[in-house]
């Protein structure tokens, strides 16, 4: 880098020299290059590499590396923009511990689970990887063997995926990180409207005259959403914010009106706010009547631990009911949110009364229109499917849905949470467009497509992130392949289920990484990855927006795609190693192929040939295999969703434009779903219509508060939530690579209130450990920046690869949705 | 601010313009190339030597400086211009782009 | 703590039989740093938890950090602590804004933060570029735990003119 500074300013001394002797210098030492041949940037468009807002991004290659990145000017969602890491991606890439050969935990030259890291061929990773899994199937059949993936998967990648697992291996124990993320937003979204995904779009953002954040520190999460949240209140000087949280962050600089609740009592505000609608007669009775039905919903649903868990024994409906309900009237839900006063809920919720009025009166008044965000304070919540429908109630309640300004929005934390695990379907108990294992029907058509004979894909539900873990731990699932994520560092409680699951000698772990994660340090096998721009793919983001890429720059020599790993690995299966004889008897033809011939060449993935491909463009992974896989992979996937209100553009059009958000139906793409008038699936006539449901009709649940899984109390005396911050991506694995974003936020500090370290005598920077009932983790006191939590609560992010918070978290989930509650547990904070 | 106690990294650069007897121009380019840290960027048609010397401190420049200054082929040397880039740390960004590139944006 | 460089394993292959493992070694030698795992743990097991270092202080020393690219937002070169950017005050604008960099001999905030989202310019800062901090950041005294092999377009373009003019 010195050296850098050393030429400049000796270009600078020999300018001057050359002035006085009156003679030019070649252009390398006047500092500037203009001889267009060599300053020429290929320049690109890519979908950032974070988050779930799905900026678009310029990608500047000289020599085959990425040299440059700034926001698309041409683009939606973000005009030119880009956050502080959206900047920094032209670095994520060049970490000097990029991973290039696969490594086996290795003694004396054989593999040993408690060997050191040895390289070995990638021939070699596939021979020991397909010796395990089948050693896994023909011990205890398909559900030995699992995959944990990722809402960072391309489209292609998880599709890819998916039809291996559900369709070749024929296991549905597939889920991706999205479980942490947005599971409980699914479940809110199935169980209110039949239709997983927002209504709305990023133009809300322009109309609307109100905003409420729940549970969502946008202004670090979703950095370019809050720039145009900003614009918006700024330059409209009527329109108003108010921002909820359990602790005060960055989102309340722009707050009108700042609450601090706590924990787990929004779901009583959001009670109170449908309660203070009625009672203020501001129902919209016309909207209501037409467009929606009533239901009373199973309560007492318990935690989603492990069964024998005291909470679990003491749950009365934690069995298969706990997501049913009965219909009831409008008479009988005003009744039961009636109880939500104001008084009682601010007493519950610590929020002063006229603070909650505010609130209630935004969302009451008809002519504010209203648009409500929310990610992770819902979503990793104990009754986060709750908190979905309920925050639904008050949109449908007044009918402020739909429409440009009025929209319940649910944000998405991953680039591809929505494009790739939940449209794809990479859930334990989904398949591509919404569909589910469960239902026979669905697996008909998903057959169907697939070409596959009738019974191909299991009808049980796989395990879920979370019990993969446990069934890791309890030498149940014993081949398990982690890709596009870093779940040692990711999931809660890892003291207890994920680090002895990954350890258990029964299991072999295979993790997919550019990096060496601490997920990686746990496994047994590790596969070097390329990533991003290193292949072509697709997101797709939280507004319905699907993006696509080209292959821009080599991966490191070594490095393989996720996709290429999945399909490259199915080569090693014939079909009579993993179908039973009654299976492929439905189609002989299928004798003798290998998995790779079955569910990619010979199907209609492999239909697309080379010649599609420009010429001038890389495609490492289609080369290889001989045909055009992104697009084989994504026309094959699209054709689920295709005339269902899913559909997608033909392929190459993505490669022409900044995304389209679906439905794209007769080429346009679609802003506001279920209104007459701006999409094409509503019943001409109905004015709205949320046909996810078979009556067209929204659901409103009457569903109460419940407490959280864990409070603090004399022992563990403080509220613990974790989070993540703006300047790392999720674990930080790419992030805290680059030095300007590392050097930006280092470390993960325990953010907390100044009289509740003086209490425990603490000073900003004391050393602590953070100890709950299941583990411990050391960090540093920080009394100031950022986060200011109330007394009784403390904030760790868990970026940091050096203090795992997730050692004390707890691994509760909501029942409903199987989303684990990072938000909420209890620790005590003492000094080391 | 930094704890270490060794002496602070400098990295000196001068230029110069030598102004040499035409006919030892060779000579006296060959003396200037064959000094540690000094090279030739440009001469002008009547001759005169662009070149730097670069070092690590005020001491080290003037002895390379006069191994050139003393030989007999030189008339003149002129030096033009001297700076000094302080290394000891927090310069760990890619400082390079000229102001030029930077105005740009 | 346990070993998980790579000089233990080139001892471990010395015992491999297969030629294949032979030559990998000799590969793998020269990528020591490049396969080590747990980099950013200092190679501490998953159990075990290493002395977390001090909080480190903000880099205040005022002076102008090089930018990677032309676009890249520059760092902060000073500390920003008790600054207040919320809606009624923004302190950053108090030096950066163009009227008052004359005095306080700030940069003045780029052209690009006069433009609305649709490119049109306007007389203050936009307001989609009022929260400075969701692009600019200041710099902690922490050495990176690993190292970046990043390779600006400038570099690149020299090395190409001084190729070009040896051959």
């Amino acid at each position: 880098m010195t050296i850098n500074r050393r030429e400049f300013i000796k270009a600078n001394a020999i300018a001057a020299a050359a002035a006085v002797a009156g003679v030019s210098v070649p252009a390398v030492a006047s500092n500037l290059i203009t001889s267009s041949d060599i300053t020429k940037l290929k320049w690109d468009k890519a979908a950032c590499r974070f988050c779930g807002t799905g900026c678009s991004v310029n990608v500047g290659v000289m020599d085959g590396k990425v040299v440059a990145t700034h926001g698309d000017i041409k683009s939606p969602v973000n005009k030119g923009l880009s956050c502080v890491k959206g900047y920094f991606l032209s670095k994520i890439m060049y970490g000097k511990d990029r991973l290039t050969t696969p490594l086996l935990r290795m003694t004396n030259g054989k593999y040993d689970k408690e060997g050191e890291f040895t390289p070995i061929s990638w021939d070699q990773a596939f021979n020991v990887m397909a010796e395990k899994a089948n050693d896994a199937l023909k011990k205890d059949g398909p559900e030995a063997l699992g995959m944990f993936g990722s809402g960072q998967w391309t489209v292609q990648e998880g599709y890819a995926a998916v039809k291996l697992m559900k369709a070749g291996f024929r296991t549905n124990n597939i889920d991706p990180n999205a479980r942490h993320c947005m599971a409980s937003a699914v479940g809110g979204f199935m169980r209110t409207f039949g239709i997983d995904e927002p209504m709305g779009c990023y133009d809300d953002l322009e109309a609307a005259d109100a905003f409420v954040l729940w549970g969502s520190n946008m202004a670090e999460m979703h950095p370019i959403l809050w720039t145009r949240l900003t614009d918006r209140r700024l330059s409209a000087p009527h329109v108003k914010v108010a921002v909820l949280s359990t602790f005060e962050h960055r989102s309340f600089d722009l707050a009108d009106n700042g609450m601090i609740f706590t924990p787990q009592t929004d779901l009583a505000i959001l009670n109170y706010i449908a309660n203070y609608i009625i009672q203020t007669g501001r129902v919209n009775k016309d909207f209501v009547s037409k467009h929606t039905n009533f239901r009373l919903g199973e309560t007492d649903i318990g935690y989603g631990l492990r069964p024998e868990h005291p909470l679990e024994q003491k749950a009365k409906n934690n069995g298969k009911t706990k997501g049913s309900s009965t219909p009831i009237d409008f008479d009988e839900y005003a009744k039961f949110v009636s109880t939500y006063t104001v008084e009682s809920v601010s007493k519950l919720s610590g929020v002063p009364e006229h603070k909650l009025k505010e609130l209630a009166e935004m969302y009451a008044d008809p002519k504010i229109k209203v648009t409500s965000f929310w990610t992770m304070g819902f979503n990793q919540h104990t009754r986060g499917v709750w908190a979905n429908n309920l925050v639904y109630n008050i949109h449908l309640l007044t009918g402020k849905i739909s429409t440009p300004g009025n929209s319940p929005f649910s944000l998405t934390g991953q680039p591809s949470a929505c494009g790739t695990a939940r449209e794809v379907g990479t859930f334990s108990h989904r398949l591509p467009a919404d569909m589910v294992v469960k239902n026979p029907k669905h697996r008909a058509i998903a057959e169907k497509i697939w070409d596959l004979p009738e019974g191909t894909i299991p009808a049980k539900p796989g395990y879920h992130a979370v019990l993969q873990n446990r069934m890791l731990k309890d030498g149940k699932l014993n081949f398990y392949w982690v890709q596009c994520n870093n779940n040692m560092q990711a999931a809660a409680n890892i003291n207890e289920e994920a680090y002895p699951g990954y350890r258990n000698p029964k299991n072999f772990i295979v993790v997919s990484d550019p990096y060496p994660t601490v997920t990686a340090q746990a496994a047994d096998l590790i596969l070097p990855t390329a990533m991003w721009v290193e292949k072509e793919g697709m997101y797709g983001n939280a507004e319905r927006r699907t993006q696509s890429w080209y292959q821009m720059v080599e991966a490191p020599e070594g490095a393989k795609s996720d996709m290429w790993q999945v399909v490259e690995f199915s080569k090693r299966f014939k079909v009579e190693d993993v179908w039973p004889e009654e299976l492929i008897a439905k189609k002989p033809e299928v004798r003798g192929k290998t998995l790779f011939d079955v569910l990619y060449k010979d199907a209609s993935v492999g239909k697309f040939p080379l010649s599609e491909i420009p010429e001038d463009r890389l495609n490492d992974e289609s080369r290889d295999f001989g045909f055009y896989i992104q697009k084989g992979l994504f026309e094959e996937y699209a054709s689920f969703g295709r005339g269902h209100a899913h559909d997608l553009a033909p392929y190459d059009r993505y490669h022409q434009e900044r995304g389209l958000r679906w439905p794209v139906v007769d080429g346009k793409e679609t802003k506001w779903r279920f209104k007459e008038g701006s999409d094409p699936y509503v019943k001409p006539g109905s004015d709205w219509d949320f046909y996810g449901h078979k009556d067209g009709r929204a659901r409103i649940f009457a569903l109460p508060y419940e407490p959280a899984a864990e409070s603090p109390d004399e022992e563990y005396d403080l509220w613990l939530s974790t989070g993540r911050v703006l300047e790392h991506w999720h674990s930080g694995s790419m992030t805290q690579r680059v030095p300007e974003l590392y050097k930006a936020m280092p470390d993960a500090l325990v953010y907390m209130h100044p009289d509740d370290a003086k209490k425990r005598n603490m000073r900003r920077g004391d050393l602590v450990k953070l100890i709950s009932r299941r583990g411990e983790v050391q960090t540093r006191v920080e009394t100031r920046g950022r986060n200011k939590p109330p007394i009784g609560l403390v904030y760790m992010p868990w970026f940091d690869a050096s203090r795992l918070v997730n050692k004390v978290t707890l691994d509760a989930t909501d029942p409903l949705s199987k989303e684990t509650d990072y938000k909420k547990c209890a620790i005590k904070i003492v000094k080391v | 601010m930094t704890q270490k106690h060794h002496k602070t990294p400098e990295y000196h650069v001068a230029s110069l313009v030598a102004s040499p007897i035409l006919a030892q121009l060779d000579e006296v380019k060959a003396v200037i190339t064959a000094v540690e840290g000094a090279e030739i960027h440009a001469v002008s048609d009547e001759g005169k030597i662009v070149f730097t010397v670069e070092g690590t401190g005020f001491k080290d420049l003037d002895k390379k400086i006069d191994i050139i200054r003393v030989h007999k082929g030189i008339l003149n040397v002129s030096p033009v211009y001297h700076q000094v880039l302080d290394e000891s740390g927090d310069d760990n960004a890619e400082e390079q782009y000229s102001e030029v590139t930077t105005k740009k944006e | 703590m346990k070993n998980l460089n790579l000089a233990a394993i080139a001892s471990l292959l010395v015992l491999a039989v297969s030629p294949i493992m032979y030559s990998l070694n000799a590969n793998a030698a020269d990528k020591e740093t490049v396969n080590s795992v747990a980099t950013l743990r200092d190679a501490t097991p998953i159990d075990v938890q290493k002395e977390p270092n001090i909080i480190p202080k903000v880099i205040n020393k005022d002076i102008k950090q090089g930018r990677n690219y032309p676009m890249q937002p520059p760092v902060i070169p000073h500390t920003t602590r008790s600054y207040e950017v919320n809606k009624n005050n923004n302190k950053c604008m108090s030096c950066h804004s163009r009227h008052r960099t004359e005095k306080s001999q700030a940069p003045m905030v780029s052209v690009t933060h006069y433009m609305d989202r649709d490119g049109n310019f306007l007389a203050e800062v936009s307001p989609r570029r009022y929260f400075c901090n969701q692009c600019h950041v200041t710099q902690l005294d922490a050495e990176p735990l690993v190292e970046n092999t990043f390779v600006d377009m400038h570099t690149l373009m020299k090395q190409k003119t001084t190729s070009a003019k040896e051959h």
